[in-house]
């Protein structure tokens, strides 16, 4: 018993070290680690900051603001709604037929804002048309589209997508926001 | 004084059980009505935790200008997601930025403390997070407020100030997801303060929490175990087996528990019950420590219950067992030094968020890829794996940008050619439009418009029938003045006169209508010329500014090419750099492992040799009459 008591013992104190590697690895790292610790963190900060340039460059690239269009979509229903997808025409040419994950519909509801389309569109009159598919309580298949015209001008124009609960009928549409 | 050390050493991760800074770095961002629409597309991305993305978005637009609206909240997060993604300092700038503009608002502060009391308490710098955290008392969100006890906590315990964090967490009630860590970590002070009994008490309450989350059942697992071999080494071996059974089998700490288990059953002198968990652990993989000390535990259970038949044919699967796990040891550590072991990582699926550790325990039994979700379990090569899957992602991030700089090059020649070839075909075209000259006629009209109304003068607004018979009625009235003083056209005078009358008559009663309807036709004119005339200066900015334009994002895309590849050539020496120092973690590892294996195996001989030696001394009997 006491050979296999100093076998357990030396066994368990073997299996700890990573656990204590744990707190020392936290509260004072080696010099190579730090070093090539600080070396990822600099480079990252770098990609991060290059990344952002690009981003600025291929906007101005691709989408001037002088012709630029984004159409945006919110949320702000209850729990018990789960958008499935929307699709949006410009001018009765379908541009975009996104379906939502989980995890978008999850962001949508805690307040995110998804840039659905980003476009170029002459300067005058455009008509946008969206439709969104859903399910709402008791897995009740919702599908509500709306029209508008936009007036197309010298600047960037956004408009917003909003899916709200409509208040009389406590059922899902959209409320469209125009944005300069 | 070593069972103290043991347990202390069991207790060991119970001081990091509780939240995760790095990943869990941005739990109770507050919610935030949008009013800046980009704003809401960073949180799009924040909320689906793609930090990295969240983070290039919220720096673009914040450069664009477009976050007016939450300046604040903006600077807040951005903090906040240089933390997730492990940039301290350039976390710790921003909220001491934050904090040291004296038009930040109350709330904001509280908020810039407490994350900079978290970037510090990452950094290891546990008074000055103490400090921080302290400062940020107030107004937090529940869980933000939660999160801050815990963290003052735990900074006491890093520092082993017992008595203070025991105060810290005594006094405090939180929500129940946090209070849980609370009532673990006051139970870890307890045991390290010398309360033992206090403290076992606090963490047999947490080993015994119902819950749906996965990291409380990890955390009730962790307490479990600590129990469990407290009561062993307490000599109280019924206690310790109840506390390791409620262990998860499937757990990472399974295990130990089963190891565990087996050992309480063995002080019981239940040598049989013990030869299940010790059996259980058989079927395992021999590099955790645990199912080593199996092999020797099964023959020595054995031993004990006088089977010593069973007895050496365990030992000798133990030390066949060793040997055959060194020459695979060796085989991973020959596959690592030719660098297949990164391959191997980068393999096991990563959706970058979740969920890629659990599915290296699936790879195939390979050298390369068979210890990878062993050493995972270190913290350091865990640290390390996640810097080179890091610096992957960036020169994934580099290449697919140098790809598409490529495509922005050509387009901005492209564009430029095209805007030549078009350039003749619209200067003809604006060349036929004279804005000027409608202009003026515009203004003509107007003024004749203003005239007319100015006089009331109803025949301005007569329609082309009403002037053709006004001049038909000029005609007659002039061959009448040619026979005046004549009677016989009399009568015809009369109806010349009437039917001038009836005219003016008609004219006068429209003249409101008319005249309204000719002043919105003005206002209709006028917008219709302003347009044209934006459209023509459009156009001729256009004309006159698109090869400038076009020139300077073609230095743009020239400047950030050598930008990129310069870069890419950083993150690439960096990545391997990094591979190299994971190899060597991992060889190192492997070879404590191997060593370990042989001391194993030198003592299963040693035993064996014990009993061969006992079997040689005692009388001779004949064959098979060992039990």
């Amino acid at each position: 018993m006491k050979t296999a008591i100093i076998i357990f013992l030396a066994a368990l104190a073997a299996s700890m070290p990573a656990l204590a590697d744990e707190a020392a690895a936290t509260a004072g790292p080696s010099d190579e680690r730090s070093a090539l610790d600080a070396e990822v963190q600099g480079l990252r900060r770098e990609v991060v900051d290059l990344n952002r340039d690009l981003f600025m460059l291929e906007e101005d690239l691709l989408f001037p603001a002088s012709t630029q269009v984004a159409v945006f979509v919110s949320m702000d229903v209850g729990t018990f709604f789960a958008l499935d997808s929307v699709q949006l025409k410009v001018d009765d040419k379908e541009v975009s037929n996104y379906l939502y994950t989980d995890r978008e519909q999850d962001a949508l509801k805690r307040g995110g804002v998804q840039r659905l389309w980003l476009g170029n569109l002459k300067a005058g009159e455009h008509e946008v048309t969206a439709f969104f598919t859903g399910k709402g309580p008791h897995e009740r298949d919702y599908k509500r589209g709306t029209t508008l015209k936009v007036e197309k001008g010298v600047g960037a124009k956004y408009v917003e997508l909003k899916i709200s609960d409509k208040v009389s009928q406590l059922q899902p549409e959209f409320v469209v926001r125009v944005w300069e | 004084m070593l069972a103290r050390l043991l347990i202390l050493a069991a207790l060991a991760p119970a001081a990091l059980a509780a939240p995760v800074v790095e990943q869990d770095a941005i739990p109770g961002l507050p919610a935030v009505k949008v009013q800046d629409l980009h704003y809401g597309d960073v949180l799009f991305y924040f909320y689906q935790q793609d930090h990295f993305d969240a983070l290039v978005r919220l720096a673009a637009y914040r450069d664009q200008g477009r976050l007016a609206e939450h300046a604040r909240d903006a600077d807040l997060l951005r903090g906040g997601l240089y933390l997730s993604l492990g940039q301290h300092r350039e976390a710790r700038e921003i909220f001491e930025r934050l904090l040291s503009d004296a038009a930040t608002p109350q709330d904001v502060r509280n908020q810039a403390w407490f994350w900079l009391g978290k970037v510090l308490y990452a950094a290891g710098l546990y008074e000055d997070s103490d400090h921080a955290l302290r400062q940020a008392a107030g107004t937090l969100p529940e869980d933000m407020e939660a999160e801050r006890h815990l963290l003052i906590a735990q900074g006491l315990l890093y520092r082993q100030r017992y008595e203070q964090a025991i105060a810290e967490l005594s006094a405090w009630q939180g929500p129940r997801y946090w209070l849980a860590y609370g009532q673990f970590n006051l139970g870890v002070a307890l045991v390290r303060a010398g309360e033992t009994e206090r403290g076992l008490a606090l963490l047999d309450a947490v080993g015994q929490l119902e819950t749906k989350y996965p990291e409380l059942m990890a955390l009730r697992d962790k307490a479990n175990l600590a129990i469990g071999y407290a009561h062993l080494q307490g000599g109280e071996p019924a206690a310790a087996r109840l506390a390791l059974e409620r262990v998860r089998l499937n757990g990472p700490l399974s295990s130990k528990a089963l190891l565990g288990a087996g050992w309480a059953d063995v002080a019981a002198q239940q040598y049989q019950a013990a030869l299940v968990p010790f059996g259980e652990l058989q079927g395992r993989n021999l590099l955790d420590a645990a199912v080593q000390e199996s092999y020797l535990a099964v023959p020595y259970a054995y031993g004990q219950l006088g089977a010593m038949r069973q007895a050496v044919q365990y030992y000798e699967k133990a030390i066949t067992a060793y040997d055959s796990e060194r020459s695979r040891i060796g085989e991973s550590i020959d596959a690592i030094r030719a660098g297949h072991l990164l391959d191997a990582a980068m393999m096991a699926g990563d959706d970058g968020r979740e969920g890629w550790f659990a599915q290296l325990s699936t790879l195939p039994d390979s050298p390369e890829s068979r210890y990878l979700y062993h050493l995972l379990a270190g913290n350091e090569f865990q640290e390390g794996l996640k810097n080179y899957r890091a610096l992957d992602d960036m020169a994934n991030n580099l290449a697919t940008w140098q790809q598409s700089l490529g495509a922005f090059d050509d387009m901005v020649v492209t564009r430029q050619e095209a805007f030549e070839q078009k350039l003749p075909a619209a200067d003809a075209r604006l060349a036929t439009v004279d804005v000027a000259t409608i202009n003026g006629r515009r203004d003509a009209l107007q003024a004749e418009f203003e005239a007319a109304v100015a006089t009331r003068d109803i025949f301005a607004l007569a329609t082309d029938t009403e002037h053709e018979q006004l001049r038909l009625l000029d005609e007659v009235d002039a061959e009448l003045a040619k026979h005046a003083g004549d009677a016989g056209y009399d009568d015809a005078r009369e109806k010349a006169r009437l039917a001038r009358g009836v005219l003016t008559w008609k004219l006068d009663a429209a003249w409101r209508v008319r005249s309204w309807q000719t002043s919105r036709a003005l206002r209709e004119l006028n917008a219709t010329v302003y347009d044209a005339r934006t459209r023509e200066t459009a156009s001729g900015t256009a004309r006159m500014g698109a090869p400038e334009r076009n020139a300077a994002l073609g230095r743009r895309v020239d400047r950030m090419s050598p930008r990129v590849a310069e870069l890419a050539l950083r993150v690439e020496r960096a990545k391997e750099a990094q591979g190299r120092r994971l190899a060597d973690i991992a060889v190192r590892e492997l070879e404590d492992q191997r060593k370990r294996l042989d001391e194993y195996a030198v003592q299963a001989r040693y035993a064996l040799a014990t009993i061969y030696d006992r079997a040689a001394d005692m009388p001779a009997k004949p064959p098979g009459a060992m039990p």
